[in-house]
């Protein structure tokens, strides 16, 4: 008779292997132009996307189980990457994860419902979206960010000489060392938190319907920040020089305005929110 | 006439042809301009061909866009469009998605040429915009993320409920000061998010 150890190993064994069997790997090389168009459509996993060393684009998936499976195609300069779902897939079994390697100076497209997001150390365009999908983007320049998410955290690191437009309805962003000619973004109930100098003359536009703003500048910044709760408060440790005219009532404890730093380089800075809390705060040494 | 209200005008004679359409368009280069392309659209939609009949989704897409902006109700028994548009028009199938298009193209445009307006000029425009939330489908949204997991569709509703409290909120305070630009601005930036989660609904990858 077999003893209950050895139904355990079997047992063990039969699900270690069709884990095996259900997960593989899949890799593809497309030979590509300057400024490529690189676009992952992906359902359920998540995409990481790096420089390459080479006009190359390599794509590395691992999927889950013989449930989905990842059509590509090449159209040109033109790399189209999309998750296929086959009968029966789900979350779990139709998930796919990419690892993509791109020229520096592609523009990427990446969708995802529920992986997270990532790109770093780019210089072409960058536009990534999922309802459900965590991002995050670090060390690009001289290009437009967009992103697109439901209730997904977006968190921006060392963007520069950007053209960033953030859209979350729930999901908290975090904005650090991000600048350039125009850096948007749109909540309806996420925190919105941004740290940096807020560049050189460019327009700043934060705001969420009802979640926080708190943004942390250093000595150096140069900026005509102006910021208003509607229902809600705002706060303001840097003494700014109050402006002689503005279109809205300074109403105390509801709205500030003013200029820090020189006004020749000075960006313009939106703060607003409907019944959050507004903060502008100094950055202390140690940030 | 000024250009807000040709603009309007053009959703119910849209050939500019009318008198005091005709004598604001000589005088308007950006009108001009706008009934020009309008005229292209109309053209270009025309030489469709029947073959090129776009999917399904492309209908809903309309449908619900359209919705978003107010510019048709939704219809109770028979929640699609699809019947109607699709069953037996033929080749003349496209004029009305086009025709759909126009107005739609038109209402953003004329929502979005009204931002620099004074402000006697921007409450007018504002007003239609500002329409009760129920107005816009929910329930179109909802049965788009059916098939969803059920964490997902429960961030879909989450979201739902949030947005249309902030296009309440910022209803209100449209309604408390309709010169604020703030307030106005509030209640676009809620509209916006509406929007984004109906075209996410709608755009995300499906099995």
């Amino acid at each position: 008779m077999v003893s209950m150890r050895t139904a355990k190993l079997v047992a063990i064994g039969v699900i270690v292997a069709g884990t095996l069997v259900a997960e593989s790997r899949r890799e593809y090389h497309f030979a590509v132009g300057p400024k490529a168009g690189v676009s992952v459509m992906n359902p359920y996993g998540s995409i990481l996307v790096r420089p390459s060393s080479s006009n190359t684009v390599v794509v590395n998936a691992v999927l889950h189980s013989d449930k989905v499976e990842v059509d590509n195609s090449q159209n040109g300069n033109r790399v189209d990457i999309q998750s296929h779902l086959l009968a029966g897939a789900d979350a779990d079994s139709g998930r796919v994860d990419y690892e993509v390697l791109v020229p520096a100076d592609a523009s990427i497209t990446l969708h995802s419902n529920t992986g997270s997001l990532r790109a770093e150390n780019l210089h072409g365009d960058v536009s990534l979206e999922g309802p459900g999908a965590d991002v995050d983007v670090r060390d690009v320049s001289d290009a437009h960010v967009h992103v697109k998410t439901m209730n997904g955290a977006v968190n921006l690191d060392n963007i520069q000489n950007g053209h960033v437009e953030v859209d979350s309805l729930s999901g908290d962003v975090t904005l650090k060392g991000v600048n350039g000619p125009l850096v948007q973004v749109v909540s309806t109930s996420g925190r919105i938190n941004y740290i940096g100098d807020f560049g050189n003359g460019g327009e700043y536009r934060l705001t969420s319907h009802s979640g926080d703003i708190e943004a942390t500048i250093p000595a150096w910044t140069s900026a005509d920040v102006s910021a208003r709760s509607v229902r809600g408060e705002v706060h303001d440790d840097i003494p700014l020089q109050p402006k002689s005219h503005t279109w809205f009532a300074i109403d105390k404890g509801r709205a500030f305005a003013g200029t820090v730093g020189r006004v020749a380089v000075s960006s313009t800075v939106v703060l607003r929110t409907f019944s959050g809390k507004i903060h502008l705060r100094k950055r202390s040494e140690k940030q | 006439m000024n250009c807000v209200e040709l603009q309007q005008s053009l959703a119910e004679v849209e050939d500019g042809s009318r008198l005091d359409q005709r004598a604001h368009l000589r005088t308007c280069p950006e009108c001009s301009s706008l009934l020009r392309e309008l005229e292209l659209i109309a053209a270009t939609a025309n030489q469709l061909q029947a073959a090129n009949e776009p999917s399904p989704r492309v209908w809903n897409s309309i449908e619900i866009a359209l919705r978003q902006e107010g510019l048709i109700r939704p219809q109770r028994a028979d929640r699609s469009l699809l019947p109607s548009f699709g069953a037996a028009w033929g080749a003349v199938r496209w004029l009305a998605p086009a025709a759909a298009m126009l107005l739609l193209a038109l209402g953003i445009y004329v929502r979005r040429e009204s931002l620099p307006r004074p402000v006697a000029e921007q409450a007018a425009v504002v007003a239609p915009a500002v329409a009760n939330p129920s107005d816009l489908n929910d329930e179109d949204l909802m049965q788009e993320v059916a098939a969803d997991p059920p964490a997902m569709k429960t961030q879909y509703a989450e979201n739902l409920r949030r947005v249309n409290e902030s296009i309440r909120d910022a209803q209100g305070a449209v309604d408390e000061s309709p010169n604020d630009p703030d307030a106005r601005r509030s209640l676009m930036d809620a509209y916006q998010q509406k929007s984004m989660l109906f075209e996410m609904a709608m755009d995300r990858s499906e099995p």
